[in-house]
């Protein structure tokens, strides 16, 4: 049997329909939640937030349904309980998380924690639930602190991580793909085979010149074409935005070299930031009104799609234990 | 000048005259959480236990005679402005919140690591914003409302001595101070005279803040309670019911320091507290009375010979003239 957690229970793969792999409902780093600044009314959260997700379920009808999976790691902002309500009201499945986005958004508590208690925090929210809510985590986040190098702390997440995943059978993946070797490294410790992580923004804008696509896909890890929309043509791109016309053709190169299977993407959209102001206009439904018909006119035909944003993510989602 | 008398304090309940602040106990924490341990798996947090067994004490400390409570952990170590207020009305007992956040190593991501190229951390000028939103326009539930105003700006440094995130913070503390008028609360790092000094350096009076801490045994064996007394900032001798820390001095030896302040003349710049804490989380309990410096310093202090009219002064009086709002 396939299962895949989602946030209101598990569900068979085969229902996942297509799949937005790395998004998020909102993020914000911990401690924005003191700034009011970025407060909003519980009315304008939801107002924000369907209308998109609705939107997205509209699109996905021709592909059986739509999965959005939450990103947003534990202290920055996730709140399942909103989660499950939004999944219910507008039929998108919605996958959340454990771990962390990366050991700087990790608080105290969590930057003091061993690498098993890290791990027991991961498993226990995939196999009994997040806080009350009853829902398990169905994927991973790990990351890279900001700075671009992987940091001790960091590293004792991916290790944990590393362990939860081979003892729970979610997918791993992660915030940043650069100075990945010792992530490498860490994973082949623990012994998990490389198709059970996605190494995240490998195609944003800053992180070019810092990915060891090589090595990543010569042990078969997947690599994260997961900030599509962050375009520098926008009027006000954020720092890691990227010529459109420069990413895809990145993206159709690996295609073209053989490498479909091992490549996932997505938007990194927030349907309602947390604590930035996000991006105007970017939403979670550029999958459809964009990058879809953009591999369209690239040729990329309707078996491709399929496998790019349905089988493979099924596949990567799918509980494996082994 | 205003008087003391007309004065007032923030409680959790609004402003109440500072005259009827009684007996204060002045650096504690009512409800204290490591940051992210709310999170964790295994930490309940039964609010309604929670409210209990902080409801206990609070009574217990208002049975010995004691009115008010300070929780001077600030914003980001569990306050929980709601429950206080709760607790405050069922109780009795003045509650007085703080703002503030520090050390570093307690700060959350948004301000060490921000979303911008580079992601500098946070400057002075915006903590002074927003811990003196939280005196004027009221401290946060996150994400949810603003409530009353804080009592104070609450911070520490890292053990070792402040980090440049700890320096914007206690400058940020100071700004604040001096906007609002409510007085700064700092536990030092590694030298309190210094890090005094940059509370003083933005403007801010000395007898508005006060020096936390300075019953470690580094700190008496190096004179600076008398030190800080001379600069004319309080003296918390903060650590009281705690025997078995080889980091502080014992009891014994605070009251022969308490009585050698008061001696000196200082005894308008002491405050006495036992970093008592309500119910923790993520981290071990410490099981001491509120009520504790009143019920069981107090008489050591008169048996070294501190006249009550000092231990009065002590326990009441510097507490009101330090959180009377200016
Ligand atoms: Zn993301």
């Amino acid at each position: 049997m396939s299962r895949v957690n989602t946030v209101l229970g598990p569900i068979a793969a085969e229902e996942l329909g297509l799949v937005a792999v790395h998004e998020h409902i909102g993020y914000g780093m911990p401690g924005s939640e003191l700034d009011t600044q970025w407060w909003k009314t519980p009315e304008q959260r939801y107002e924000e937030t369907v209308p998109k997700l609705r939107r997205f379920a509209e699109y996905s009808r021709e592909y059986g349904g739509c999965t959005f999976v939450d990103a947003t790691g534990i202290c920055n902002g996730r709140d399942v309980d909103y989660y499950k309500s939004l999944s219910a009201k507008t039929g998108v499945h919605i996958v959340a998380a454990t771990g962390f986005v990366g050991g700087d958004t990790a608080l105290r508590f969590f930057a003091d924690a061993t690498v098993d208690y890290l791990m027991r925090q991961f498993v226990h929210e995939i196999t009994v639930g997040i806080g009350d809510t009853g829902s398990r985590a169905g994927i991973i986040k790990v990351g890279v602190s900001r700075g671009f190098r992987m940091r001790e702390l960091d590293l004792r997440i991916y290790r944990a991580a590393a362990r939860a995943a081979l003892l729970t059978g979610v997918p791993i993946f992660t915030h940043l793909a650069v100075d990945v070797e010792p992530a490498l490294a860490v994973f082949a410790e623990e012994g998990l085979p490389l198709d059970r992580v996605l190494f995240g923004h490998a195609d944003d804008g800053v992180s070019q010149g810092r990915v060891n696509e090589t090595a990543i896909l010569g042990g078969g890890g997947r690599i994260g074409f997961d900030t599509f929309g962050y375009d520098l043509e926008l009027p006000d791109p954020p720092f890691w935005g990227r010529h459109r016309r420069e990413r895809l053709e990145h993206f159709l190169r690996l295609i073209g070299e053989g490498h479909v299977d091992q490549v996932l993407a997505s938007a990194d959209a927030n349907c309602s930031p947390l604590g930035w102001p996000g991006v105007e206009g970017h939403t979670v439904n550029y999958i459809y009104e964009q990058l879809i018909p953009d591999l369209r006119a690239e040729g990329i035909d309707d078996a491709m799609i399929h496998r790019i944003f349905v089988e493979n993510p099924a596949d990567f989602l799918t509980l494996t234990t082994n | 000048m205003t008087t003391a008398t007309s004065r007032t304090v923030n409680t959790v309940l609004g402003p109440v005259p500072a005259d009827d602040l009684g007996v204060v106990a002045i650096h504690e924490a009512l409800l204290s959480v490591v940051p992210g341990a709310e999170h964790a798996y295994d930490i309940s947090m039964d609010r309604a236990e929670i409210f209990e067994v902080l409801a206990g004490k609070l009574a217990a400390f208002r049975a010995a005679g004691g009115r008010t409570v300070v929780d001077s952990t600030g914003m980001f170590h569990g306050r929980d402005v709601k429950l206080y207020e709760a607790l405050s009305r069922s109780t009795g007992v003045h509650v007085v919140a703080s703002t503030g956040l520090g050390p570093e190593e307690d700060l959350g991501g948004y301000f060490l690591t921000p979303q911008t190229d580079p992601p500098t951390p946070w400057p002075a000028e915006k903590f002074a914003d927003l811990f003196g939103r939280e005196v004027t326009e009221g401290m946060v539930v996150p994400r949810v409302e603003r409530r009353r105003a804080a009592g104070l700006v609450a911070t520490c440094a890292t053990r070792g001595g402040p980090t440049p995130t700890d320096e914007s913070l206690f400058r940020g503390a100071a700004r604040a101070a001096v906007a609002t008028g409510v007085p700064v609360s700092i536990r030092y790092g590694a030298d309190p005279l210094a890090e005094l000094q940059l509370l003083l350096d933005e403007g801010l009076p000395a007898d508005r803040v006060v020096v936390g801490n300075l019953d470690r045994t580094e700190a008496v064996a190096a004179g600076w309670p008398a030190a800080v007394a001379e600069r004319g900032a309080y003296v918390a001798i903060d650590h009281v019911g705690r025997n078995d820390s080889d980091h502080h001095i014992r009891d014994a030896e605070r009251a022969d320091l308490v009585a050698q302040l008061v001696a000196a003349g200082h005894a308008h710049r002491v405050l006495l507290s036992g970093n008592a804490i309500g119910v923790a989380k993520g981290h071990p309990d410490y099981e001491l009375p509120y009520a504790h410096v009143l019920t069981a310093f107090a008489p050591l202090l008169t048996s070294h010979g501190v006249a009550d009219e000092d231990v009065q002064q002590i326990l009441v009086a510097n507490p009101r003239d330090l959180l009377a709002v200016r």
